[in-house]
Formats: C-alpha cells, sequence, structure tokens
C-alpha cells in the first residue's frame, strides 16, 4: 500500500474485473488440479485416500493455518507457530507419562503451548518489537529449548498404557479431529469476520495509525492475535502427538511454511485481499491435495516440496497480477 | 489584465469528451477542457465530479474508455506516463505521492537525476535541492530530511518544486493550497502569476473560490463528469459558481444558530509542552463552538494533539466536566468521549483499504456489536444516514474509501466521529478539501452538535470560517495564546495581525470577560 508514483503503470483492465477474473481462476486451477490427479493418480479418488487426506493432513495443517490467518489478518506473521505446536505436544506427552489424568494433561498443552503466544504478545506489545521479530525470537529459543529437552531431538513416546485415542475418536460418527477443526474454524471465522474484534484487527493490519486514532486499544489487540494463534497451533500439537503417539521435537517447523502459503492463497480468494479462515481452509485443502496426489503419482518428498512451493509462487504472482495498477 | 482584453491565444491542451467509467461509476461523463497558453485555468466542481480523474487521464495515471486528448493539436487517444512528461506536462496530485523514505533530494530528482558522466551526482543535488526550495518557497530544509518526517506542507512544497525542475509547457494543479498554509499560499499564487506570465498554460483545481477568482483565466465547472460551463470568473459571481456546481442553492454556508451554552466541558489552565507550547488557558463550555488558530509554529496543532492523549503536556492542567484528565493514548480520549479529527485524514483519519461503512463504525463499535458480534444491519443504517447527511459521493456503504474522490475521504473520516457521538470535537481544519454545498452542511452538523450539548473546538485556518462558526477565537502566536476575541468584535485583519505577530501580545480585556 505504497502510495507512491514509482510504478506510474498505464491501466488496461480496471483493477475490479481483474481481481474478479483472478477469483475465477484460483478455483479453476484447483478443479484443474483436481481433475489431473483423479485421472492421472490411482487410488486418489478412493475413500480411504481421501478420508486419510482429510484427517491426517488437512487438520493439523488448518489448525496451524488458523492460527496464522490471525497474525496476518492483524498486519503481523507468526514464525514461531510451530514452537507453539510443539511446546503443547511435549506437554500432552510429558503429562500423560506422567501419569496425569487425559483432562489435565490437555490443559497443560493448551497452556504450554498459549505460552509461546504470550511470549509473543508480551514482545510485540510490551516492547514494542515487530510481530516478525518477535515471532522470529521465539522460533530460535524455542527450537534451541527443545534440543536441549531432547538430547538433540530424541522423540519422547507416549507410554502404551498411557495413550488416549483422540485422532481416532467419534462423536456420532464424526471423527474428533475434524470436529475440533470445524469448532476452530467456525469460533475464529465468526470473530474475524463477524466479531467487534475481527473488525479490530482488521483496521490495526490495514492502518495501524487509523486504529489508534480511532482509540483502539492497538496493543491489547495485537497481544490477543497472538495469543488466539498460539492456542489454535496448541490444538494442533495435541492432535499431532495423540496421532504419532509421540512428542517428536521440532516437527511443528514443518508446517510454517504451508501455514503462510495457505493463508496467501486463502487471501487471493477474498475479495478485498483480506486474509479470511473460509478462505484459508480451502488453500490447505489446495496445497493437501497436491502433496498428496504428488505422492500417489510417485514424487519424492522433496520434489513434493518443489511443487508446492512452484505453487504458492504461481498464487502469489496471481495476486500481483490481480493489484490494482499503482496501488 | 482580464481575459478579455488579451488576445486569444493558442490552444496548448484540449480534452474532448473524455468518458471514464470504474465498474459500475461513471467517474466522467463526456467532460472537455481547453487551456490557453499564458492562462491560468480554474476547474471547479463538487466532491467526486470527477476533477482528479480527468487529470490523471491526462496523466496516463487512468485510461479514458472515450474521448481524445489532444496536445498542441495533435490527438491521442490515451496517454502513458513517460510520454506526457516528454510533452512537458507536469502534475501536482491532490494525494501526496512521496515515498517517506527517500530524502528530499531523492524525492526532488527522482526521474530527473543529476548526472555527473554515468553516476549520480548527489552533492550536486542536494546543493540544488536546498537552493530550489529556497528559491522558489523559502524554505530552508536540510537536503538529507527524509520525506516521510516532513510536515505535510513542506511536502506538498516538495512536490510542487518537483514539478518545476524541468520547466514544463503545461502545469496541472490538483488542489495544491489544501496543505499549505496561508504565506505559503500566497507565496504559491505569485508563482503561479509569474509561470502564466512566462506563457505556461496552468490547469488549476481548487474549492476556494477566492483562490479562482484571484488567479483564474477562465473556469470550467464540471458537475457529474460533465463539464457544464466555461466562465470568466471575474465576471461571474462566487455564489454563481458555486449554484453551477451543486445545482441548487448553496444558501446561508454558517448556520444561524442561537448559542446556549451550558457548563464548562473543557478547562485547560496554564498547559504547557516543551518549546511547542505554553501558558494556555482555554475553557468550551457544552454547546459552544471555540475556534483556534496560528500559523505554523505558533503550537495550535500540538495543542490539540495534547487534547486528544498525543503528546502529553508537561505543565498545566486539562479538566473534562470538572474532573482533572490526564490523558496518555487517544484510546483514553476516545473514552472520555473526545474525538479528534486528525491533520492527515488519509494516513491518520482514514483506513484507504475498508469500505465506507468499516470506517465510519471503527470508533463506536459498542454501538454496533451485541455479545461481541458486529450487526452489519445496524451499521449500514447508520452509514447510509451519514453518507446521506454529508453527501458523501460513492457506490455505497461497501465502497473501498481509497475509491472515493479526496473530499469525500475527509467526510469519511469526520462521520466516523459522527457516528461515535462523543462530547468534546477536536477539530483540525474541518473543511479543508470539501465542496462548497458540502461545506455548508458540514457548519450545519457542527451547530447541531454544539446544541445537542456536545463542545466544538475548531482549529481552522480558513478565517472566514472561524469567523462565521465561532462563539469565541483564540489565536495562537509563538506557542501562546496571543489574543481572544468574542464573536462579533473580530474580523480576518485583526485575527491575521495577531496570528502573524505584527500585533504584539493582546491579552485583551476580553480575557477577563469571558463568561463561566
Ligand atoms: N480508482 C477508482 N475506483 C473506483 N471509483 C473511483 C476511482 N477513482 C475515482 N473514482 C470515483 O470517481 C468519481 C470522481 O472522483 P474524482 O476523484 O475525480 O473527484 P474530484 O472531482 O477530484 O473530487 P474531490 O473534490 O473530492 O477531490 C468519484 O465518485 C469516485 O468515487
Ligand atoms: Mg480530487
Amino acid at each position: 500500500m505504497s502510495d507512491s508514483y514509482l510504478d506510474p503503470r498505464p491501466a488496461r483492465l480496471s483493477w475490479p474485473s481483474r481481481r474478479a477474473a483472478l477469483r475465477l481462476a484460483l478455483p479453476a486451477l484447483f478443479v484443474a488440479i483436481l481433475a489431473f490427479f483423479a485421472l492421472a493418480a490411482p487410488g486418489f479418488l478412493s475413500l480411504g485416500n481421501l478420508s486419510s487426506l482429510l484427517l491426517n493432513n488437512f487438520v493439523l495443517l488448518a489448525m496451524v493455518a488458523i492460527g496464522m490467518t490471525c497474525a496476518i489478518a492483524a498486519g503481523g506473521i507468526d514464525l514461531s507457530v510451530g514452537t507453539a505446536l510443539d511446546f503443547s505436544a511435549l506437554a500432552f506427552v510429558a503429562l500423560l507419562n506422567a501419569g496425569s489424568g487425559l483432562p489435565l494433561a490437555l490443559g497443560g498443552a493448551l497452556l504450554a503451548g498459549t505460552l509461546v503466544g504470550a511470549g509473543n504478545a508480551g514482545l510485540i506489545a510490551g516492547l514494542r518489537i515487530s510481530p516478525f521479530l518477535a515471532s522470529l525470537g521465539s522460533l530460535f529459543i524455542g527450537t534451541s529449548a527443545q534440543q536441549l529437552l531432547s538430547d538433540g531431538g530424541q522423540p519422547n513416546y507416549l507410554a502404551p498404557e498411557a495413550r488416549p485415542d483422540l485422532a481416532g475418536a467419534r462423536f456420532f460418527g464424526v471423527p474428533l479431529p475434524l470436529l475440533a477443526v470445524a469448532a476452530l474454524a467456525a469460533v475464529y471465522g465468526l470473530a474475524l469476520a463477524r466479531g467487534r474484534f475481527g473488525r479490530q484487527v482488521l483496521a490495526l493490519g490495514n492502518q495501524p495509525l487509523v486504529a489508534r486514532y480511532s482509540g483502539l486499544a492497538e496493543r491489547r489487540i495485537a497481544a490477543w492475535v497472538f495469543v488466539a494463534g498460539a492456542f489454535a497451533c496448541a490444538l494442533a500439537g495435541i492432535l499431532l502427538a495423540a496421532t504419532v503417539n509421540a512428542y517428536v521435537p521440532m516437527s511443528g517447523n514443518a508446517f510454517l511454511m504451508n501455514a503462510i502459503g495457505a493463508v496467501f492463497i486463502g487471501a487471493t480468494l477474498n475479495r478485498h485481499g483480506r486474509a479470511n479462515i473460509p478462505g484459508t481452509l480451502l488453500g490447505v485443502l489446495f496445497l493437501n491435495v497436491t502433496a498428496n496426489g504428488l505422492l500417489l503419482i510417485g514424487w519424492s518428498f522433496y520434489w513434493q516440496q518443489v511443487a508446492t512451493g512452484a505453487l504458492i509462487l504461481l498464487v502469489l504472482v496471481f495476486s500481483f497480477v490481480g493489484r490494482r495498477p499503482g496501488d | 489584465m482580464s481575459a478579455a482584453e488579451t488576445p486569444p491565444q493558442a490552444v496548448v491542451l484540449e480534452l474532448r469528451g473524455i468518458v471514464k467509467r470504474f465498474g459500475a461509476t461513471r467517474a466522467l461523463d463526456g467532460a472537455s477542457l481547453r487551456v490557453r497558453r499564458g492562462s491560468v485555468h480554474g476547474l471547479v466542481g463538487e466532491n467526486g465530479a470527477g476533477k482528479s480523474t480527468l487529470i490523471k487521464v491526462l496523466a496516463g495515471i487512468h485510461r479514458p474508455d472515450a474521448g481524445s486528448l489532444l496536445v498542441d493539436g495533435r490527438a491521442h487517444a490515451h496517454f502513458d506516463p513517460r510520454q506526457v512528461e516528454r510533452l512537458g506536462i507536469r502534475f501536482i496530485h491532490q494525494e501526496r505521492l512521496l515515498p517517506a523514505g527517500f530524502t528530499v533530494d531523492e524525492a526532488l530528482f527522482f526521474g530527473q537525476e543529476r548526472r555527473l558522466g554515468p553516476w549520480l551526482d548527489r552533492r550536486a543535488q542536494r546543493r540544488e535541492a536546498e537552493r530550489l526550495l529556497e528559491h522558489w518557497f523559502g524554505l530552508r530544509l536540510p537536503a538529507g530530511a527524509l520525506v516521510g518526517e516532513l510536515s505535510s506542507a513542506e511536502q506538498q512544497v516538495l512536490q510542487i518544486v518537483r514539478a518545476l525542475i524541468v520547466k514544463p509547457r503545461v502545469l496541472v494543479f490538483d488542489e495544491p493550497s489544501v496543505a499549505l498554509v496561508r504565506s505559503e499560499v500566497e507565496r504559491l499564487l505569485c508563482i503561479v502569476r509569474r509561470l502564466r506570465d512566462e506563457g505556461l498554460a496552468i490547469v488549476y483545481i481548487s474549492h476556494y473560490l477566492q483562490e479562482i477568482e484571484a488567479l483564474c483565466d477562465r473556469v470550467t465547472v464540471l458537475r457529474n463528469g460533465r463539464d457544464v460551463a466555461e466562465v470568466d470568473p471575474r465576471a461571474t459571481s462566487p455564489e454563481r459558481i458555486a449554484r453551477l456546481m451543486v445545482n441548487r442553492e448553496v444558501g446561508e454556508l454558517y448556520p444561524k444558530s442561537a448559542p446556549a451554552p451550558g457548563a464548562p466541558l473543557l478547562e485547560v489552565r496554564g498547559l504547557g509542552r516543551g518549546r511547542a507550547y505554553r501558558d494556555i488557558d482555554l475553557r468550551v463550555r457544552r454547546g459552544e463552538v471555540v475556534g483556534l488558530t496560528g500559523l505554523v509554529g505558533s503550537g495550535a496543532k500540538e495543542l490539540l494533539k495534547s487534547l486528544f492523549g498525543l503528546a502529553p503536556p508537561d505543565t498545566g492542567e486539562v479538566r473534562l466536566d470538572g474532573r482533572p484528565l490526564a490523558l496518555r493514548t487517544p484510546r483514553q480520549a476516545v473514552a472520555e468521549g473526545i474525538a479528534l479529527l486528525p491533520e492527515e485524514r488519509r494516513r491518520q483519519g482514514v483506513a484507504l483499504d475498508l469500505s465506507v461503512q468499516e470506517n465510519v463504525t471503527l470508533a463506536a463499535l459498542p454501538r454496533f456489536s451485541r455479545f461481541g458480534l458486529l450487526s452489519r444491519r445496524a451499521e449500514r443504517r447508520e452509514t447510509l444516514g451519514l453518507i446521506e447527511r454529508l453527501r458523501i459521493k460513492s457506490a455505497g456503504p461497501q465502497a473501498t474509501v481509497r475509491q472515493l474522490s479526496g473530499g469525500n475521504q475527509q467526510k469519511v473520516a469526520l462521520a466516523k466521529w459522527f457516528a461515535r457521538r462523543s462530547s468534546l470535537y477536536l477539530l483540525d481544519e474541518p473543511s479543508v478539501g470539501i465542496d462548497i454545498g458540502a461545506k455548508a452542511e458540514i457548519y450545519r452538523l457542527i451547530g447541531e452538535l454544539a446544541r445537542e450539548g456536545a463542545g466544538v473546538l475548531i482549529l481552522s485556518s480558513d478565517l472566514p470560517e472561524l469567523l462565521g462558526l465561532c462563539e469565541r477565537i483564540h489565536v495562537m502566536h509563538r506557542g501562546r495564546i496571543a489574543a481572544r476575541f468574542e464573536a462579533g468584535e473580530a474580523d480576518s485583519d485583526k485575527l491575521l495581525a495577531v496570528a502573524t505577530g505584527a500585533v504584539a501580545q493582546q491579552e485583551t480585556s476580553v480575557h477577563e470577560s469571558i463568561p463561566g
């Protein structure tokens, strides 16, 4: 949003119509990718594959990406989503292994993960450090702390008798993880899109000075954004630990890039280019489907990563082209 | 020298039947404009009439949907920015577009750098920058200062000087005087006249009809994207021009309100802050509209900020409704029912990428929410009401503020505080950039706020505005209140004499006679 004459490109297609074209282009691309894998990848459409896609890949990334959506909507970024996830997983496994009951383990895990966000909040709101730097600091400290605690990255397994069956549990036939994501998305989505809080976040993310001059509690809002984001990641941490029955140090960092990518894909789908929860969920699905399809047609993990990167780049190029000239 | 005496000169620039649509909005609907060499051509019209869009079409920023552009008789369907520059047409746009991170010399010489062989001659550029600013505006600025740190007036001067570095043939000003203070405006008018006499063709957009009358040889009136008249401003009364603009009688600009001042609302005693201002005594009662004026550096802007919790004072006392106040943040101020219409509307007043509705309700969110959820219906109702009352021209409550014309953005900044229903309104230049019809409406709203029991403190350099609205006017000079005038005692000359320091500290007997 630089008001600058540095880029006086003449207008061609007027920008609203360009953005509209773009908003159609992305879903079209998604459908094309789906169709391609349906034809090219054996077993892609099988129930087993689709449900594992949803339960294993979608759920975890979706939770982290929901947390990331908050930070990006507020005009920042949260590089420590993985740290929050890891701390939560660590606390969960440690508490269960120590013989605490499930409720205590859940509460402790949520608290541990959310504390990472609270740390960020303190740095950002208290010391006025930029979200990028604050969460980068948390990422570094979190990573080192985990290495120290785990002898350089040794997993901590759940004792067989302490394993809660969270990942496989169902309520009225619906898997618990899916319910958790749905609830999280509903609450966060409602708060961001319809809530007073979401409006304040929006103002803060777009023009912090205006938020300030309108009497909004900018720092308190920023603080809550990071706490709420970390809470979502903590939930993901619990789920991850319950799925693999272990705490694997630093496994949260694997979600960082994909989460950022998903949020930006989602923002591109929005009419105003705003980060939003439904868009983020679509972005997550987009990335999951691509990775899964590539896996099925035999691409290695590394090539999947390359393809994911290319996909995100493509979307960003789209959103750049969709920008209004002179923006 | 009136236009009638001078022989008609060659038409340098002609815009013919320009049409420009933005989605469903027809910003221009067949607008034409003819500008002659050695003349100043005024362009007036309501907020959103299409003035800025027309010159942006000329500048190659927008591509017209129909119409043609003629320069020296040669027709073009559209321009691109480089081409326009080569043709010697330069612009001072309404939005201040200089990058905040540039230094003064970089901003002035961007795209027209001083070179030494293949290298940038930074030294020459800096020297030249300082010389040019001094030469044109008598402004002393270090060339290394960052644009973002300059006042809006200084940034505006920079934009003007930038356009004069390579002598243009056609110069287009879009509301250049808005960000300037009086002395600089005088200077600007002199510069424009001088350039005209040197044979430039000048297009001058302004909402100040006095400026138009003093400066222009011809004036084109734009209404709803179409040119509806071209007249000689010296032979046409401002009332008639205003009527052509808004297509109805504007009526009385200032409301005839019988003031019924109530209890003291704001009491300021012995307030001081560093070298910005000191010994400030000031009182605003409920139901009162009080004026404040002063030149740049008088401390009036700082004072207003302090009253809103920005830049806290270090001595003295502020009371609101009799209670002592020590504001440290705008948030506290807003919670106390204080509203500030800030100077830099596009940076501080409106969120450009939010919709009109989101901006209007931003300071009053609790009013529109229940259990933390916003009622869009209630928001929409309030916004529609304010759009109507302030005549905000937009595609509707959902339109993005960035797409609004400059004056309509100003109105949104004001509407935000009307939606908030505060008890003390601090208004920094409330009518700047606003067309005459909407001005009358805003003045009426200010009068209404006062009648409903609010207090209003207006900081303005538009002296007729202060004289027309205020029951009492404080004039600041070098950080002090140099004089106070009751309504009816003052006139523009007296105010100006005190503000410029021509009349020394004039703590008149009026001081003691302030009631309450
Ligand atoms: N980029 C844009 N997208 C959509 N609508 C636009 C855009 N730019 C201008 N408009 C619309 O075109 C109309 C004319 O705007 P313009 O800025 O030319 O008005 P103006 O005469 O300069 O007004 P003002 O006196 O307030 O500066 C307005 O209704 C505005 O909302
Ligand atoms: Mg304009």
